[in-house]
């Protein structure tokens, strides 16, 4: 049989399959799934034909040992412990009895684009299906063994009982023979209150590596013969290398070799950049130092990101281009009680994982092998195969864990200059970016500017909101003549969450000058910003609780399309009031904030306390609220929420790259300030609906709902109404 | 003047120039690949190692003033990875992507070597300097704070 599938749903590996599709050769019972294909997949990977090709599979061997190959990466969100939990709950596993091995890069594991918090979304239901069906198969063949019916059989913890005489057989026993039984079309999944792992508090299962500095990440490849890299980039977008004198750097020790890097036709290259190899990484340093490069800065050159911040925070006050209209905005405005617009403003950020970028690449004459900490194997592939001019499939990625991504991984320029560094001196390269370049050559969040007006009638209720974005897009990276969002990236306002009946949505001109990319949780942080605090801001224009405002909002939307909408958002509200203790009595200079938003199909809602002393402002607690759907491992998604909290602490009061003549000023964590442990919330409380909908993702969604619950918490406080984030910038 | 150093209890005799930092001399030469780089400039303490029992940021360190002195990575923090905070950091699920936590569990373990029950500010004080992108600061307060209290009560 052909590991290939006309349908979806599992099927049977014969062993030369399974040995071809996972390097491994093993008798036993070996189950392949293919994932669905991803509409709208960020990762511009080339997924076609995925959906018909088997790209994961549970493999159990004669010795009972049950492998689950899967090819998402791990980026320390759980999605590997999470899938495990699907596969073995419907396979009654034992969890002792089961690994997952992370696959490289293959077209066999499907669309591998980690992010858009959609792993768990689309491979849930595949997952738990090639369980259920090895159950199925391992079941009927202990069935033919003892020559009774199937239905006297169950399967529990890795084996089956005859239930006429209680003898068992292991899973190990029975796996042979499960082979050559029936693959079911439509296997019976268990229903929650069956669940053994799925919802519980499972640990990731590489915890144990981790706290021994035996977990290895893309920076940790070690080869023989390694050399390590350095490099120094192009500070400006579009900008290139005129010329550079490595003389002195070629004298100093442990330098092999000084590599000019320059840009190739990929929308991942490298910006372009000076490269040395040496026997160290702090040799290659050391030698980077004493290049001198003549860089010529091209048409960003005088990018100034303070000037162009404020030139759209002026522009967004004057009419831009309609995306959407519907009702009577005007007309609305004429009859209206109470009127009030805002501005609001973001910067641009960096993601900053704690590993910087880091690849090894070593090319060699019949092809290229990568160990690279990624979000997209995939798209290494295709870069590599074009900057050497090979066929992608000559490209092995072993995909490393990655020391944090938060969406920068996506892009491999990192490893197109490592594979140019190695293909110059024909050794195993290792590049580690410094702190300096990493800050300073990113794919970055975009800096925004929102205007809203909206209007009130005499009860209070929104009768028209006009909202207008200027942002340069993420598209603009890939084809520089986009010079505003497009509806699509408009798409979260024009489905406003208030089911606004005159509405309008205009997208200002904003060109980049900088590389824009995916930052976790995207234009929602700023769209959850601006729509939560607005709000907050019409609450107390009316004179009410933000609570009773949000409220009656809400239950005011009378969308039919937004039920479900306007039911979770109202769910994930209330909890986080209810937890949170919306309305109790605070010490002076204390206050609460709320705010709620959802993106990625997922739902939060956060209140933070705050207390206000000066101008310092200290958390003391969040309550998030999250409707993700069902939960499936709630310990990994109080995890995923607790760092939200944190990475939107840190977004909300200090972090903003800076530009000026079209280079980023910032450079390390002195000047880049990511949140430190004292300034931590002591308490975080993650809190779930539990409604039991299909699981979504939460590796984003927690993201947006902290700045505005936090802003709004200090204007309760008694502190000013901040709308620009960060709200308190380093001066660089 | 010396030219070994001792790390986790073997000894090294460095062949290196004494001014690269001992960061890259456990990364790059000994393939000692547990203690990571998050900054080189002493901000972010992804580096930090024992110095005679001393957490110290590798990155600031050269190789010279090691020398004659004992170092312990986090593959030397214990023989089986049962050091009382290693065992808290599973307990109470620290890492999400890990990368900090090498460094997070040297400062701990330096912080109760001297000081066995903290207080919750001097558990901050000796953890302000290692940061942590992924957010993981409550879940590893908790860990050090169940540590120190089991001291406390075994005290
Ligand atoms: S790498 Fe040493 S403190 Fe950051
Ligand atoms: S766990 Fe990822 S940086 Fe700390």
């Amino acid at each position: 049989m052909k590991p290939s599938t006309s349908r979806p749903g599992p099927v049977l590996l014969g062993r030369r399959d399974f040995l071809k599709t996972s390097g491994v050769a093993a008798g036993g019972l070996a189950i392949g799934v293919s994932l669905p294909l991803v509409a709208g997949a960020r990762s511009d990977a080339d997924a076609s034909g995925a959906n018909t090709e088997v790209n994961a599979f549970v493999h159990i061997a004669e010795n009972g040992d049950t492998t689950l190959y899967c090819g998402r990466c791990e980026m320390g969100q759980g999605i590997a412990t999470a899938l495990t939990a699907a596969v073995a709950d419907e396979l009654e596993a034992d969890w002792d009895r089961v690994t997952v091995l992370q696959g490289d890069a293959d077209e066999k594991y499907g669309p591998q684009g980690t992010g858009g918090s959609r792993s768990i979304n689309i491979m849930f239901t595949p997952m738990r299906q090639a369980g259920a069906a090895a159950r199925a198969m391992l079941v009927a063949a202990a069935a033919e063994r003892w020559g009774i019916p199937a239905a006297d059989c169950v399967a529990e913890n890795h084996r089956v009982t005859n239930r006429q005489n209680s003898r068992t057989l292991g899973y190990g026993e029975l796996a042979a023979a499960a082979a050559g039984q029936a693959v079911p079309d439509d296997p019976a999944l268990k229903t929650p209150d069956q669940f053994r792992y799925i919802g519980k508090p499972l640990p990731r299962v590489d915890m144990g590596e981790v706290v021994v500095g035996a977990r290895t990440y893309g920076a940790d490849t070690r080869l023989p013969g390694m050399k390590f890299g350095a490099v120094r980039h192009v500070p400006v977008m579009g900008g290139r290398i005129v010329s550079f004198d490595a003389t002195e750097a070629r004298q100093m020790p442990g330098v092999i070799d000084v590599v000019r890097i320059d840009p190739i036709d990929d929308r991942y290259s490298s910006l372009g950049a000076i490269g040395v190899v040496a026997d160290s990484t702090w040799h290659a340093r050391q030698a980077l130092d004493k290049v001198q490069v003549d860089f010529e800065p091209g048409p960003h050159g005088d990018y100034d990101s303070a000037a162009y911040k404020a030139e759209l925070a002026r522009n967004v006050e004057a009419p831009a281009e309609p995306v959407h209209r519907r009702g009577n905005l005007a007309a609305a405005f004429e009859s209206a009680a109470t009127r009030h617009g805002a501005t609001y403003l973001g910067g641009h950020l960096s993601h900053s994982p704690m590993e910087p970028m880091a690849s090894a690449v070593w090319v060699r004459e019949d092809g290229c092998e990568v160990w690279a900490s990624t979000q997209d194997p995939a798209g290494i592939q295709r870069t590599l195969g074009t900057f050497l001019g090979i066929d992608p499939k000559a490209v092995t990625v072993h995909v490393m864990m990655a020391g944090g991504a938060f969406g920068r991984k996506f892009k491999c320029d990192y490893v197109h200059e490592a594979a140019a560094l190695s293909r110059a001196t024909g050794a195993p390269v290792n590049l580690t970016w410094s702190r300096e370049e990493d800050t300073r050559t990113g794919f970055y969040h975009s800096l925004s500017a929102q205007r809203i007006e909206a209007s009130l009638d005499e009860a209070g209720n929104v009768t028209g909101w006009l909202h207008r974005a200027a942002f340069p897009p993420i598209a603009s990276t890939f084809n520089p003549s986009v010079e505003r969002p497009s509806e699509g990236d408009l798409r979260a306002l024009v489905d406003h969450p208030y089911g606004i009946v005159n509405l309008e949505v205009e997208s200002g001109h904003a060109p980049a000058h900088t590389r824009i990319g995916w930052y976790r949780a995207v234009y929602a942080i700023f769209y959850g910003f601006a729509i939560n605090v607005f709000t907050d801001e019409l609450a107390e224009q009316a004179g009410e609780d933000p609570l009773e405002f949000h409220r009656r909002i809400y239950r005011n939307n009378t969308n039919s399309e937004q039920k479900e909408l306007v039911e979770r958002s109202l769910g994930v509200l209330e909890l986080a009031a209810e937890k949170g203790g919306w309305g109790k009595d605070l010490p002076e200079g204390h206050g609460l904030g709320i705010a709620v938003h959802h993106s990625f199909e997922s739902y939060t809602a956060m209140v933070v306390h705050v207390e206000l002393d000066g101008d310092k402002v200290k958390v003391h607690r969040v309550d998030c609220a999250v409707d993700c759907g069902l939960v499936l491992n709630p310990d990994q998604a109080t995890a995923q929420m607790e760092g939200a909290v944190i990475m939107g602490m840190s977004l909300a009061l200090y972090t903003e790259v800076t530009f000026r003549e079209g280079a980023v000023v910032n450079g390390n964590f002195h000047d880049y300030p990511i949140l430190r442990t004292q300034e931590a919330p002591r308490e975080i409380h993650v809190h779930f609906t539990n409604t039991g909908a299909r699981p979504t993702g939460l590796g984003e969604p927690g993201v947006p709902s902290l700045a505005p619950a936090l802003v709004n918490a200090i204007r309760a406080a008694g502190g000013p109404r901040h709308r620009s984030l960060p709200i308190k910038p380093m001066k660089v | 003047m010396a030219d070994t150093l001792k790390i986790n209890g073997a000894e090294h005799t460095v062949e290196v120039d004494g001014a690269m930092p001992l960061l890259w001399y456990l990364r790059d030469i000994l393939h000692y690949t547990g203690t990571k780089f998050g900054c080189g400039m002493g901000l972010c303490g992804a580096c930090t190692i024992h110095l005679d029992g001393q957490p110290t940021r590798s990155c600031l360190i050269p190789v010279s003033a090691a020398l004659g002195r004992e170092v312990t990575t986090i593959e030397g923090l214990s023989p089986d990875g049962t050091h009382p905070l290693q065992l808290a950091w599973i307990e109470h699920r620290v890492p999400q992507c890990g990368y900090c936590q090498a460094g997070q569990i040297m400062s701990a373990a330096g912080l109760l070597a001297g000081n066995p029950s903290p207080s919750d500010a001097e558990i901050d004080a000796a953890m302000q300097g290692n940061l942590c992108r992924c957010g993981t600061y409550t879940r590893i307060k908790q860990a050090i704070r169940s540590v120190a209290d089991d001291a406390e009560g075994a005290a």
